[in-house]
């Protein structure tokens, strides 16, 4: 049945951080995971903040409710009943981002934290908006989170960087439905097995592994049926393949290099990531990510290269606060290659830091320090100035 | 896998070697249902399990469907994938897909095996009276209330009388549309060789249905396994394999 509505205490000694989560995206459902059990839980613990909740729905209205940071109100069902007792926010930007509750109750925030995956949310939309707004946010800026979310251009960037990556070639959707043979000759240098990925999205939703030109123009469809840009690449031979988990603004650090363990698809993908709940076995822990080996079983030297690899493309791409670097490695030639940045990691990838020696509470305390580090910075630079130019008309 | 099929994303498993048996899932269940029944097949034939639109992984359709329209989504999905069938498996309301898509000649192949097949839809009077009249007398004396609370005591409603309807409530037109399609008609029209497989206490689709169809298919075989589920490929998985790969 139905909740009642939530009450807002606040002490106002303390920081009010927003966590914002949801949204009109394929990974709605594990934004809310990601917030709550890895965000909002941290923050109330320790006790240094003022924590709001403001969802955001599949349709894309804005609510806040201290309510909305109960994950049985989602796993029942119930959360429409609720929402439809809610009034959607109002959100003010004049300088400082506030939201209008209901009988104009008004909450400034100090720090909203981003706990939203994948489109109208990690890439950047929802960060160009608090930039806009001019309060301090928790992870990568803008132009990072954009750039990280753009599969192809994040790939292009870091080979003209002289960061290795697997060959690649990438296409408009549009251009395909026009004249597929025209794509095909572009991607016929490429070597098969082939990996196909809609450049946008994230948890390997839609990602392909085709091994012939029919299943390539199948695996096309599927891509181009989520999204209007499609990556092609090549496949790593003898694959290793690491995720990085990174902190920090100009000094970033990393976590522990971090090896998923594929099943026999060849691909880490959604229903292994996210669906099947991981399986144990020797050396490997699973969580809301699978099952991965942690740290990754890697010779020093690799190990040490994946890491200085996974940190030059967090400074590359202008990454801040945190964000996750996935590398491929081929196991005979030792080379690691750059795959792609999630610029907002399922469940902050906790579970790493944690062996890593981080806490979750003291996770979420550097991130919003590092979100009012950036802001200080930000401040400092000139945006605007008095002039006389407009005096000459 | 997935794959585009009149403009829906669709997920399917496609294994073993062989002439090719597509599978054919109930309501409310997806590709999975058949992995055991999958492993003892894969020797001998090439399976396709599909997720039908609305379930598992597969998008849910743009608009309600009955029978015939996912009978010509299964048609569109063979001809993408350049699939000519040996046979159908269909469980459930797959096995009333199967006979449907079959009888219109939307589908074809060799041979069909049912598996609790669904679709004579006057079996169950007692059921279905009870259905309507809570659903009616709910309507009646429910309107007033507010939409969320109608909706959750519905949820209730429905889930008390154990309505099929609560595993894919966001399919409900669809639901409404296939369910009232009764393919006894059609089963009479088959010609290709049938085996019909039900549990004589099933609790979902009961004995009788089986046999109705049995009496309606020319030239069809019936086997009755002694259980009481309804999922008997999955519970029965040795001996429904071993039924299926004699008859094929």
């Amino acid at each position: 049945m139905p909740r009642k509505l939530g009450i807002l205490r606040f002490n106002m000694s303390k920081l009010t951080v927003a966590v914002i989560f949801g949204s009109r995206s394929t990974e709605h459902d594990i934004s809310i995971v990601t917030a709550i059990a890895s965000v909002i839980k941290p923050l109330e613990l320790s006790g240094k903040y003022n924590v709001v909740p403001v969802y955001i729905d599949k349709q894309g209205k804005w609510y806040s409710d201290p309510l909305l940071s109960d994950i049985n109100l989602y796993s029942s069902g119930n959360i429409e009943a609720f929402l439809s007792k809610l009034k959607p926010l109002a959100i003010r930007m004049d300088g400082k981002l506030e939201l209008v509750l209901k009988r104009k109750k008004v909450i400034t925030i100090d720090v909203a934290f981003p706990a939203t995956h994948g489109t109208h949310g990690e890439d950047g939309e929802l960060m160009g908006l608090l930039e806009m707004a001019g309060v301090a946010y928790v992870g990568c800026p803008m132009p990072a989170a954009a750039l990280a979310m753009d599969k192809a251009l994040a790939k292009t960037l870091a080979a003209a960087e002289g960061i290795p990556t697997s060959k690649f070639e990438w296409f408009y959707a549009r251009d395909f439905a026009a004249d597929q043979e025209a794509v095909l000759s572009k991607l016929a240098d490429l070597k098969y097995p082939l990996f196909v990925k809609p450049v946008h999205l994230g948890s390997s939703i839609a990602i392909s592994r085709v091994e012939n030109s029919k299943a390539l123009v199948q695996a096309i469809e599927v891509a181009a049926h989520y999204d209007d840009k499609v990556l092609v690449e090549e496949a790593v031979n003898n694959l290793i393949e690491v995720t990085v988990p990174i902190i920090g603004n100009h000094h970033p650090r990393a976590a522990l290099v971090e090896q998923p363990l594929l099943k026999n698809s060849n691909l880490f993908d959604f229903e292994t990531k996210y669906l099947s709940g991981g399986k144990k076995g020797k050396g490997g822990k699973s969580g809301a990510q699978g099952y991965s080996k942690l740290p990754a079983d890697l010779p020093p030297k690799l190990y040490k290269q994946a890491e200085e690899t996974a940190l030059k493309v967090y400074k590359t791409l202008g990454c801040a606060g945190t964000a996750r670097v996935d590398l491929l490695i081929d196991s005979q030639t030792n080379q690691v290659y750059f795959n792609e940045v999630n610029p907002l990691p399922g469940s902050l990838y906790a579970h790493n830091w944690r062996q890593a020696g981080v806490s979750n509470v003291g996770l979420v305390e550097e991130l919003v320090d590092l979100a009012l580090e950036r802001e200080q910075e930000s401040k400092k630079l000139t945006t605007a100035f008095s002039s006389n130019y407009l005096k000459q008309y | 896998m997935q794959v585009i099929v009149d403009n829906l994303a669709v997920n399917y498993e496609l294994t073993g070697s062989g002439k090719t048996i597509v599978l054919l899932h109930g309501w409310g269940d997806n590709h999975a249902t058949f992995n055991r029944l999958i492993e003892r097949l894969q020797a001998r034939f090439r399976l396709l399990s599909l997720d039908l639109p609305g379930f598992g992984g597969s998008q849910p359709p743009l608009e309600p469907w009955n029978l015939d329209n996912y009978a010509h989504f299964v048609a569109s999905l063979l001809k993408k994938l350049n699939i000519t069938p040996y046979a159908f498996i269909g469980h459930s309301n797959g096995g009333a897909l199967a006979i449907r898509g079959l009888s219109q000649g939307v589908l074809d192949a060799d041979k069909l095996v049912l598996l609790a097949s669904a679709g004579v839809r006057n079996s169950q009077p007692l059921k279905r009276l009870t259905t309507k009249t809570v659903a009616k007398a709910g309507k009646a004396t429910t309107f007033w209330l507010p939409r969320d609370t109608r909706q959750a005591l519905r949820r209730k409603l429905y889930g008390t009388i154990g309505s099929d309807l609560l595993v894919a409530p966001m399919l409900e037109q669809t639901f409404k549309l296939t369910v009232r399609q009764d393919v006894q008609a059609d089963a009479e029209k088959l010609t290709l060789p049938t085996l019909i497989i039900n549990a004589d206490h099933d609790p979902a689709i009961p004995l009788s249905d089986g046999k109705r169809f049995h009496e309606l298919i020319p030239g069809s075989k019936l086997e009755v396994l002694s259980s009481t589920t309804h999922f008997i490929h999955q519970e029965e998985t040795p001996k429904v394999a071993t039924l299926i790969l004699g008859f094929l």
